[in-house]
C-alpha cells in the first residue's frame, strides 16, 4: 500500500486546560469510507478541524500522500481535502448553481484581471465551471433547483448542496460531518446511496454520524472516538462486537444497544 | 417546499389583519370608493391651494387664488394630480387585473403631492388658515386632494389588490427594440425632468425644494402604479434580451442629456457631480456591496485621489509643481488609491465585523487630519489647493463652452461627458467582477467567511483585492474631481461624506448598479435641491431615509437575491426602476 491519502498521526489538540485530541492517528486508504463514531463532545468535529487546517494541532501533523497539509483551510481544500459542516454552512443568498461555483473557486483558472476583462479564457472557464456545477447538481439531484436561493431549499437538500459543493473542489477526500442529521429515513437513504456513489467516483469519504445502523451499513472500517481517543478501531463487524464499544460510547444499556445493532444487521 | 410555495406571487386576497372588519365592509364598494378617488383628486387639482397670494410670483403653477383665470391650463404639481385622477377613474372603470394595486400606488403619489405642496404653503402662510380657509378666503385643493389619495389607498386595498400580473409578451426584434428606445428617450425626459424640476436651489429659488419633493412623490406614485400593472417588470424583461442593445442606447441616452432642459452650466455641473459620487459609491459596493466589508472611511480614497490629480497636474499652490497629462494624472491618482485600499485592506485580516468599521473611520480621520494640517506640504491644509487647471484636448479646454457647427454647448459639457463615459468605465469594472471567480468569491466572504474558505478561498487576498480595487475606482473619481472642481480642499472629504456614499449604496440598494447610482443621485441632489429649508435640510434629508429604509430595507433597486433576503412578503413590493443614467 502507498502512503494513505489522509493520514493523522499523533494529533493532539489542547484548549487551555481542555484537551479535546490526545494522540489520535489513523490513515486513509484510497477509495476508503470510514466512519468516525463518538458521543456528543467525544472530540470528532474537533478531528475534522484538525485534518481541515482550520485548528492548528498542539501537536502531531496531519498529512497527505506523505505530504504535510498547512493549516490553512483553503489551501487544505486545494490540496484536495474538502468539508461539509454540521450546522449547515451554506451561503444563503446565493443560488445554488453559486454555491457550486464557489466551490469550482480553486479548480478555476481565472486571475484578477482576466475576471476584469473577461480577456482571452474567461468564458471558457466560465463555461467549463458551469458545465461542471449543472453535473453535480444532477449528481446530487439537484438539478431542478438550480437557480433557487440555497436558504430556501428543503433541509435535506440543502445537506445535498453543500455536498455538492464540496465536491466542485474536486476532492480526494471528503469529510462529511453529519451528513444525515435531522433527515428522516427516507432521505438518509437517499444520502447513503449518494455517498456510495461518491466513493464510485474514486473519492475517499470519512464520515461523521451518530446513526450507527448508517455507518455499519456504509463504512469499510469505523473508528470510535472517546474523550478524545481512539478507543477501537476496526471493521463494522469488530467494532460491533466490541463490549468496550458498547459500554464506553452508546452509554446505554447493553441489551438496548445491541438490539440497535441486530436491527442493523438485518436490514443489511 | 413550502418555502418555495410561500414566495410565489400573492393571489386577490385582502390583507389579514386588525383592518379585516373595515376591508370587507368597503369591499362591495371598491369600484365606487375608486372612482370616487379619482374625481376628488381632480377636484383637488381645481380648487385653490393658498388663501394667499405666495410671493409676487405664484408658487409653482398658480397655487393661489387667481387659479381661475386659466381654467384648463393647469401645469407643475397640478398637472400631475390631474394625470393621476383621470388614471385612478379609467383603471377603475376597465377592472384590469391589478387594480387594486394599481390604485393604491398612485394613492399614495396623491397623498405624496398633497402633503408636500400642503405642508409647504402651510408654513409658508403661517398656519392652517393657508390650507382650509382664512380672511374670506377659501383653498382647500390640498385638502380635497389629500383625501382623494386617502381613498385610493382605500379603495384599491379594499377591493383586493389583485395579483401582479407577469406579462409574457414576446415581440419581434425590432419592436422590442423599438419600445426599448422609446423607453430610454423617456427616461431620459424624465430624469432631465427630475434634475431641474424646481430649478436651481438656493436664495434664487425658494421653491425648488418644494417642487422636487412634489416630483419625487408623484413620480413614485406613478412609477409604483407602473411597477403594479407589471409593465417594468416586463420592459427589464424584455432589456435583458436585448442586454448589449439597451448598455449601448443607456449609454447614447445618458450623452445626450446635455441637449435636453438639463443642458445648462448649473445642471452639467450637478450632474458631473452626481457622476463622480455615483463612480464612488460603485467602488464602494464592492466592498460593503459585494465583499460585506463595511468601510466608513471611504471617501478618504476619492480625496487621495483628488490631491494626488491636484499635485501633478500643475497647480501653482502644489509643492511638487509638475504638470502632467491629464489620462496619466488619471491613472497614477487610480494607483495611489489603490496602493492606500490595500493598506487600509490588511487590518481586514485580523478585523472582522464592527472593529474593522473602526479600523476604517480611523483611517477616514486620519486622512481628513492630515489633510486639514497640511502633513508632507501636499494638500495646502486650510488654503486648499485652488487654481487646478482644467482639462484639455486638442485645443478645447473642458471648462469652456463647446460650439459643434451650429449647436452651441454650455461649458460643463465635455465634463459632463468624460464622468459619463468613467462611469460607464466604473460599472463595467463592477459587472465584470460581480460576474467572474473573484465576485463569487467576494459574496461568498460576504455570506459565510469560514464557509467560504472552508472552499478554497484565500479570503485574505481576497479581501484586500476588494478594499484595492474599491479605492482604485475612488481614485479614479478623485482625478476627475480635481480637474473639475478646481480646487481640492480637505473639507471635502468629511467623514459625513464616508456616511452618505456609504447611504447611497445602501438606500440605492446593496450590490446593484442602478442602484449606487440612483442612490448618489438622490442623496448628492436632495441638498442641493433643499437650500432654502436651511436649518431643516438635513433634518428633512434623514426623514427621507429612515422613510425609504422602513418602507423599502432591501433598497429602490435591490439585487434579486437580496431583495428576496429583505422583503417582509412579496406585499410589499414596490417599484423596482432601471435608471441607469
Amino acid at each position: 500500500m502507498t502512503s494513505p491519502i489522509l493520514e493523522a498521526s499523533g494529533v493532539t489538540m489542547q484548549f487551555g486546560g481542555l484537551r479535546a485530541l490526545n494522540d489520535v492517528s489513523f490513515g486513509l486508504a484510497e477509495g476508503e469510507v470510514i466512519g468516525l463514531i463518538g458521543p456528543n463532545g467525544a472530540g470528532k468535529t474537533t478531528l475534522f478541524n484538525c485534518l481541515t487546517g482550520l485548528y492548528a494541532p498542539t501537536s502531531g501533523t496531519v498529512s497527505s500522500r506523505g505530504t504535510p497539509l498547512p493549516h490553512d483551510p483553503a489551501r487544505v481544500t486545494e490540496q484536495g481535502v474538502a468539508r461539509t459542516f454540521q450546522n449547515i454552512r451554506l451561503f444563503p443568498s446565493m443560488t445554488a448553481e453559486e454555491n457550486v461555483l464557489v466551490g469550482r473557486h480553486v479548480r478555476m483558472k481565472q486571475s484578477p484581471i482576466i475576471s476584469l476583462l473577461h480577456g482571452p479564457g474567461f468564458r471558457k472557464s466560465e463555461r467549463e465551471a458551469r458545465e461542471r456545477t449543472a453535473e453535480l447538481l444532477e449528481f446530487v439531484g439537484l438539478a431542478r433547483f438550480s437557480d433557487e436561493l440555497a436558504r430556501n431549499l428543503p433541509y435535506g437538500d440543502q445537506r445535498r448542496l453543500e455536498i455538492a459543493r464540496a465536491l466542485a473542489t474536486d476532492p480526494s477526500v471528503l469529510l462529511l460531518d453529519e451528513p444525515t442529521a435531522g433527515m428522516n429515513a427516507q432521505e438518509t437513504e437517499a444520502t447513503r446511496q449518494l455517498i456510495f456513489a461518491i466513493r464510485m467516483l474514486g473519492t475517499s469519504v470519512v464520515v461523521i454520524e451518530h446513526d450507527t445502523k448508517f455507518i455499519f451499513t456504509l463504512c469499510d472500517r469505523v473508528l470510535v472516538l472517546v474523550q478524545g481517543e481512539v478507543l477501537v478501531e476496526g471493521t463494522p463487524d469488530e467494532v460491533r462486537g466490541d463490549p468496550r464499544v458498547i459500554e464506553a460510547y452508546l452509554g446505554a444499556p447493553p441489551d438496548e444497544v445491541e438490539a440497535q445493532i441486530h436491527e442493523a444487521e438485518e436490514t443489511q | 417546499m413550502t418555502t418555495i410555495e410561500a414566495r410565489a406571487v400573492p393571489t386577490a386576497v385582502p390583507r389579514r389583519g386588525r383592518l379585516d372588519g373595515l376591508w370587507s365592509a368597503l369591499a362591495p364598494r371598491a369600484t365606487v370608493l375608486r372612482v370616487l378617488a379619482g374625481v376628488l383628486t381632480i377636484i383637488g387639482t381645481y380648487l385653490p391651494w393658498a388663501t394667499f397670494v405666495l410671493n409676487e410670483g405664484p408658487y409653482p403653477d398658480k397655487a393661489t387664488l387667481n387659479f381661475f383665470v386659466d381654467p384648463l391650463g393647469v401645469t407643475g404639481f397640478r398637472l400631475h394630480l390631474l394625470v393621476i385622477g383621470i388614471a385612478m377613474i379609467v383603471v377603475a372603470l376597465l377592472g384590469l387585473p391589478a387594480a387594486g394595486r394599481i390604485i393604491r400606488g398612485l394613492g399614495w403619489g396623491t397623498i405624496a403631492v398633497a402633503v408636500i405642496n400642503g405642508l409647504y404653503i402651510l408654513v409658508q402662510g403661517g398656519g392652517f388658515g393657508a390650507v382650509t380657509a382664512s380672511d374670506g378666503a377659501v383653498a382647500f385643493g390640498a385638502v380635497v386632494a389629500l383625501v382623494g389619495g386617502l381613498v385610493a389607498v382605500l379603495g384599491g386595498t379594499a377591493g383586493g389588490l389583485g395579483a401582479k400580473p407577469e406579462l409574457t409578451w414576446r415581440l419581434p426584434w425590432w419592436a422590442e427594440w423599438l419600445i426599448l428606445l422609446v423607453v430610454f428617450a423617456i427616461v431620459l425626459f424624465l430624469v432631465a425632468g427630475v434634475l431641474t424640476s424646481g430649478g436651481q436651489g438656493g436664495v434664487v429659488n425658494p421653491y425648488a425644494g418644494a417642487v422636487f419633493l412634489s416630483v419625487l412623490g408623484a413620480l413614485g406614485g406613478a412609477i409604483s402604479a407602473l411597477s403594479a400593472s407589471g409593465l417594468l417588470t416586463w420592459v427589464s424583461a424584455v432589456s435583458e434580451r436585448h442586454r448589449i442593445f439597451s448598455v449601448v442606447v443607456l449609454l447614447v441616452v445618458a450623452l445626450l442629456l446635455p441637449l435636453t432642459s438639463a443642458g445648462t452650466e448649473y445642471w452639467m455641473t450637478v450632474a458631473a457631480n452626481i457622476g463622480v459620487y455615483a463612480a464612488t459609491a460603485i467602488g464602494l459596493n464592492i466592498v460593503v456591496g459585494l465583499a460585506g466589508l463595511l468601510d466608513l472611511g471611504y471617501v478618504a480614497f476619492l480625496g487621495i485621489g483628488a490631491f494626488v490629480a491636484a499635485n501633478l497636474s500643475g497647480a501653482a499652490a502644489s509643492e511638487i509643481g509638475i504638470e502632467l497629462p491629464f489620462p496619466l494624472v488619471m491613472i497614477i491618482s487610480a494607483v495611489v488609491a489603490g496602493i492606500f485600499g490595500a493598506i487600509v485592506g490588511s487590518p481586514t485580516l485580523r478585523v472582522r465585523g464592527d472593529y474593522l468599521a473602526i479600523v476604517t473611520l480611523a483611517f477616514g480621520e486620519i486622512f481628513v487630519r492630515s489633510a486639514q494640517n497640511n502633513i508632507g506640504g501636499l494638500t495646502g491644509g486650510a488654503n486648499a489647493i485652488p487654481n487646478i487647471p482644467a482639462v484639455s484636448a486638442f485645443g478645447q479646454s473642458f471648462a469652456a463652452p463647446l460650439t459643434i457647427g451650429a449647436v452651441k454647448l454650455p461649458s460643463g459639457v465635455l465634463y459632463y461627458v468624460l464622468i459619463v463615459l468613467l462611469v460607464a468605465a466604473v460599472m463595467l469594472v463592477f459587472a465584470n467582477l460581480k460576474n467572474s471567480r473573484l465576485g463569487r468569491a467576494w459574496i461568498a466572504i460576504r455570506e459565510d467567511e469560514d464557509a467560504a474558505r472552508a472552499m478554497g478561498i484565500r479570503t485574505g487576498p481576497v479581501k484586500i483585492l476588494a478594499f484595492m480595487i474599491g479605492a482604485t475606482l475612488a481614485g479614479l473619481a478623485g482625478a476627475f474631481f480635481a480637474h473639475k472642481t478646481g480646487v481640492v480642499a480637505y473639507d471635502s472629504f468629511q467623514f459625513i461624506q464616508s456616511v452618505t456614499l456609504l447611504a447611497s449604496v445602501i438606500l440605492g440598494g446593496m450590490g446593484t448598479i442602478p442602484g449606487a447610482v440612483l442612490g448618489a443621485s438622490i442623496l448628492f441632489v436632495l441638498p442641493e435641491k433643499l437650500r432654502e429649508f436651511a436649518d431643516y435640510r438635513l433634518l428633512i434629508f434623514g426623514l427621507a431615509l429612515v422613510v425609504i429604509m422602513r418602507f423599502r430595507p432591501q433598497g429602490l433597486i435591490p439585487d434579486a437575491h437580496r431583495r428576496a433576503e429583505l422583503a417582509p412578503d412579496a406585499e410589499d413590493e414596490t417599484p423596482v426602476v432601471d435608471v441607469t443614467t
